[in-house]
């Protein structure tokens, strides 16, 4: 390798996220594919032109201007492109959205057998559980025992939600014709849906413990990136991806030595995986613009939590601000509970206590057991020992999740 | 995505000689359901129902009502976002305490002011 080519190398490697990112900010107009497309080509035309001019001051510099200059030449060609073709239709690029009008989508087929599966799995008229069932079946290549498994569930009952599900998968166009991206749209929600419980479902159990548990994760990792590389991901589905990069990166630090499940507060920070935090923050970065989704949301958070050195330095007020988004998204009684745990981070035990006990009012809500393990936690961190026995007894009584239990007697134990 | 009330229904009856203590093991599973909902972002909220009940007519004000012998009242709701009805209708079939036979729900979307 001569010294152009190794210059270009380690500026492809150093920039190439970053002058993506820069290209999205720069202008709404231009999407993630027609950037990524840019940006390739101008290392191309930096590799040429170097090699006969010999390399420029700043090459970086050059990098950005060439780029920019790229990018801004092709916004003119595809608006010209869409008024030629559509008759003067609409400003739809300009509004950086996908509509089932856009002659340029429709002409991209997705090439990805996977992809096209999992739109089918996602099937409007099915329960989100069955359809992370069938994709389980179907696209993951799961047997029907290790779904059970892993979801609780019996064999029989995996078996019953496959037949009725199956006469659904059988009546799928989409899987019958040459899939076009119009057809594909307005399913993407519902496949963001199905991806984000498969990844909980390995992620919010024992790490370690079940090799297959890690898989699911990678599993849903890979099925989101390849979404958000095709024509029909959108931001919300780079939300999707940095949500779980983040919850990815802290997964080695969630439990201790001998096993045991540890909070935020006690892991070691010096093992969350810094490459995929900051593949998560460039992702996040995509997906900003895209208007407040709730993937968007709960990243953001997860992201404060990435970028705070200690857990007393986390930003809390813009966590604070962040789940009242969320919340105007998403109102429910949950969401509040992760609200007021903030907010009693944040400071204000007042309001934080304030908002739990109307919690604890509720029938529902009363009788889950994260609420009186909340509740336990803050009396303990208050000196209140005696309160926060009784929530926490109580915590114990209300669930069966071995790794809870072994984390609140732990709790117990701490506080005697 | 659409709202749905999913109406839940027992044997009040049945649900009083059951007792307190049975009726808050189910409260538990109801949450747990709850709990999942709002994982896959369906969940919007839901209470149960106390089994006091008055009814009110025209004429007069029944204390226990004539239905206290029908065999279901309503005893509680929950609220749902869904995609569709069919949909509204699957999640309500997975609920736990549906598929052994506790209670049935009924599914309806919440009208939305059209415009007349």
């Amino acid at each position: 390798m001569d010294i152009v080519e190794m210059e270009v190398d380690k500026l492809y490697r150093d920039q190439f996220g970053k002058m993506l990112s820069s290209l999205l900010r720069f202008s709404d107009d231009i999407d993630l594919e027609a950037a990524e497309d840019v940006v390739q080509d101008t290392f191309s035309a930096a590799l040429v032109a170097w090699k006969m001019d010999g390399l420029p001051d700043n090459p970086a510099a050059w990098l950005y201007k060439v780029s920019r200059n790229r990018a801004l030449n092709k916004i003119k060609e595809a608006k010209k492109f869409v008024r030629k073709n559509a008759g003067g239709g609409g400003d739809w690029i300009g509004e950086g959205n996908v509509g089932p009008e856009d002659p340029v989508v429709q002409s991209m087929p997705l090439d990805d057998e996977q992809l096209v599966l999992l739109f089918a799995c996602a099937h409007p008229d099915l329960a989100p559980k069955v359809q992370v069932v069938i994709t389980l079946k179907y696209v993951v290549n799961l047997k029907v025992e290790a779904i059970a498994r892993i979801l609780g569930l019996t064999i029989d009952g995996i078996d019953k939600m496959l037949s009725r599900a199956r006469q659904k998968i059988r009546d799928e166009r989409i899987l019958f014709h040459e899939p076009s991206a119009a057809a594909l749209i307005p399913r993407v929600h519902s496949v963001h849906k199905v991806l984000y419980l498969i990844f909980n479902e390995g992620y919010k159990s024992s790490w370690g413990k079940e090799l297959i548990r890690e898989e699911l994760c990678e599993e849903a990792l890979i099925m989101t990136r390849a979404l958000s590389r095709s024509v029909v991901g959108d931001r919300e589905t780079h939300a999707l991806y940095a949500l779980m990069l983040f919850n990815a990166a802290r997964i080695k630090a969630r439990f201790g030595r001998d096993g045991e499940l540890l909070d935020l507060e006690e892991q070691d920070r010096t093992l969350w995986d810094q490459d995929l935090i900051r593949l998560a923050m460039v992702n996040l970065e995509f997906a900003h613009g895209g208007g407040a989704s709730t993937y968007y949301c709960e990243a953001a958070i997860a992201g404060l939590h990435c970028a705070a050195e200690t857990f007393w330095a986390t930003n809390w007020n813009a966590i604070i601000r962040i789940y009242k988004q969320l919340i105007g998204l998403q109102a429910n009684p949950f969401v509040e509970l992760n609200y007021a745990v903030a907010i009693y981070y944040s400071g204000d035990r007042e309001q934080a206590l304030g908002i739990l006990h109307e919690l604890e009012k509720q029938a529902f809500l009363g009788r889950y057991y994260l609420l009186h393990a909340s509740l336990g936690r803050i009396y303990a961190a208050e000196g209140n020992k005696e309160r926060a026995k009784e929530y926490l007894e109580t915590t114990l009584r209300l669930t069966n999740a071995p790794d809870e239990i072994a984390f609140v007697q732990r709790l117990i134990k701490k506080m005697e | 995505m659409q709202k749905f009330m999913l109406i839940v229904r027992e044997d009040l009856a049945q649900l009083k000689r059951d007792g307190e203590a049975e009726r808050f093991r189910r409260m538990r599973i109801m949450t747990a359901w709850a709990e999942s909902l709002q994982e896959s972002v369906n969940f919007l909220g839901g209470e149960p129902l106390e089994i006091t009940r008055r009814w009110v007519t025209r004429d007069q004000v029944l204390s226990d009502g004539p239905f206290i012998e029908s065999k279901e009242g309503i005893s509680g709701y929950i609220m749902i976002n869904a995609e569709n009805i069919e949909q509204a209708a699957a999640i309500a079939q997975g609920c736990p305490l549906v598929q052994q036979g506790f209670l049935i729900m009924e599914v309806s979307p919440i009208l939305l002011n059209n415009g007349c």
